[in-house]
């Protein structure tokens, strides 16, 4: 192929008459994919306490805890600032107490901010 | 005149450190070597202590644009020691997500070189054209970097008729963009001028010093993991190797330019020959004594990943050898003779991934030469007696407006 002069001139040009293609981010939201990994979202209703969840999490961000000694009741703790947001707890778990939801913008100053309790 | 320069490891022209150090005559480089070890992370030790699953993630995290690489490699070497044969359905999404990431890849890297060549437009349309595969990694995996698509004995997520619709559409448009870029890398006489003849590796020189991947294929070798040891459904698509006898930089670029055309065709095919069923089959916690060699073609070049397994649900040993490691003989020989102006395009003509080729550091007295191993409280006590001498006075020093 033989060399032409500025043939890129013709796609700069076209350019400048075209919208910007950046998503002016605060102010406008695109909406997020259907299955995106957003937060954790745990149903205490359906834990039966196997702890699959925490041995699976690669981040160590899930704490199950017993509420009551009689009853078979739990509630979870997780470590929103340790999360990777990979969703394994969601795939491990047998009773499907855990769902991602669409949740982004969670940045906080203090990482204790980032805990969550489900019970 | 002989004199000597270091180079790193913190420079403008790199984006990750490292160090070069350079013999120079005037301003040709006649020698050149390469000091790696500024952003070890212990990746390899830390996977001994985690099970096969959480290493999933861990993989993954080696490297923040191959990312799926890393994994599949994983995952294919667990598969194997497992011995367990994965789903049809699941492994053409794997395939399909591979092929996908190669494309973001090269974008990154077209946009990469046209940065380094001083063609900043070219940088901003590629880049502009890179977000759409990204979006589309979003859709099916919902997540634009890290896709955790990987699960053993298959893929975690399913693709549906509309995404499937949704990802046949908009590969129209990279064709058409690609192509545009093919025509304009050959035909723009600033940009072939700027790369041509730079970064020399005879077809020789590449096979002695192990090059892998495009730099290897853009010095005449027609050598790609895919075609020469297939993995998943490679066996069953239609593509050829790319390659390009020029043995320079504009070589790499339309080799990558080449491969990225490729690539849209298999995931043509891909999408268009889903098999239906199951996309993944229940895979077993823990692992039988053995150990595994795992390949993979990454968009930089060969992956390798080596497992060993003890039987219990960790594995024993996880060796990784990016694709970058195996490329540095080659980059040195490319600086030989070459001018200081040229570093940072032969660097990025090799897609540098500086943190994922960090495996080991070693402790070299730099005036002496001898090296020592120290224990993690020594190199604390070592910061700490130098944090002491640290000169504070700056801190005082006021803003003068």
């Amino acid at each position: 192929m033989s060399l032409r002069i500025a043939p890129f001139l013709p796609e700069l040009l076209r350019s400048l008459f075209n919208k910007p293609v950046t998503v002016k981010y605060p102010f406008e939201k695109e909406a997020v994919p259907k299955d995106f990994r957003g937060t954790v979202v745990f149903d205490p209703a359906k834990c039966i306490g196997c702890n699959i969840c925490v041995n699976d999490c690669p981040a160590e961000a899930i704490e199950i805890i017993r509420v009551s000694e009689t009853e078979k009741k739990f509630k979870m703790l997780l470590h929103n600032d340790r999360c990777i947001h990979c969703a394994q707890c969601v795939d491990s778990c047998p009773t499907k107490t855990y769902r991602m939801d669409g949740e982004f913008e969670i940045a906080v100053l203090d990482r204790h901010q980032l805990k969550i309790e489900y019970k | 005149m002989e004199f000597k320069v270091q180079l790193g490891p913190q420079h403008p022209a790199l984006h990750e450190p490292i160090s070069i150090r350079m013999t120079l005559d005037g301003e040709v480089i006649r020698d050149a070597d390469l000091r790696l070890g500024y952003n070890h992370r212990g990746i390899e030790k830390l996977a001994e202590s985690r099970t096969f699953i959480q290493n999933l993630y861990l993989t993954e995290r080696i490297c923040g644009i191959c990312s799926f690489s890393h994994q599949t490699c994983y995952t294919q070497g667990v598969e194997k020691l497992m011995e367990l044969v994965p789903a049809k359905r699941g492994l053409y999404i794997r395939t399909l997500v591979c092929e996908l990431e190669r494309v973001h890849s090269h974008l990154l890297w077209l946009g990469v070189a046209g940065q380094e060549a001083g063609f900043e437009s070219f940088f901003m349309y590629t880049w502009r054209d890179r977000e759409v595969v990204m979006d589309i990694l979003d859709w099916i995996s919902g997540n634009r970097v890290h896709y955790s698509m990987n699960t053993f004995g298959g893929v975690r997520r399913d693709i549906d008729e509309m995404q499937r619709k949704k990802i046949l559409d908009t590969l129209g448009l990279l064709k058409q963009r690609t192509d545009y870029y093919l025509n304009l890398a050959a035909s723009e006489p600033t940009f072939v001028g700027r790369l041509a003849g730079v970064g020399k590796l005879s077809r020789q020189q590449a096979i002695d010093l192990c090059a892998v991947g495009p730099t290897l294929r853009a010095s005449g070798v027609p050598m790609d993991v895919r075609k020469d040891d297939p993995y998943a459904v490679y066996a069953e698509i239609p593509f050829e190797v790319a390659t390009a006898d020029s043995c320079d930089v504009l070589g790499r670029a339309v080799v990558r330019v080449k491969e990225l055309i490729q690539s849209y065709n298999m995931i043509e095919f891909l999408l268009k020959n889903l098999p239906e069923g199951p996309f993944k089959v229940k895979a077993p916690r823990k692992v039988k004594p053995n150990e595994v060699y795992s390949r993979y073609e990454a968009p930089r070049g060969e992956n390798v990943h080596y497992i060993k397994s003890n039987g219990s649900d960790k594995p024993e040993r996880l060796k990784v050898r990016a694709p970058t490691l195996a490329n540095y003989p080659a980059t040195i020989a490319m600086l030989k003779n070459g001018f200081i102006a040229d570093i940072p395009l032969i660097f990025a003509a090799i897609d540098p991934c500086i943190c994922c080729a960090e495996r080991l550091v070693q402790l070299e007295d730099a005036r002496g030469g001898s090296s020592r191993v120290l224990s993690f409280s020594q190199l604390r006590a070592m910061a700490n007696e130098r944090a002491k001498n640290t000169d504070f006075t700056k801190r005082e020093i006021a803003w003068p407006f």
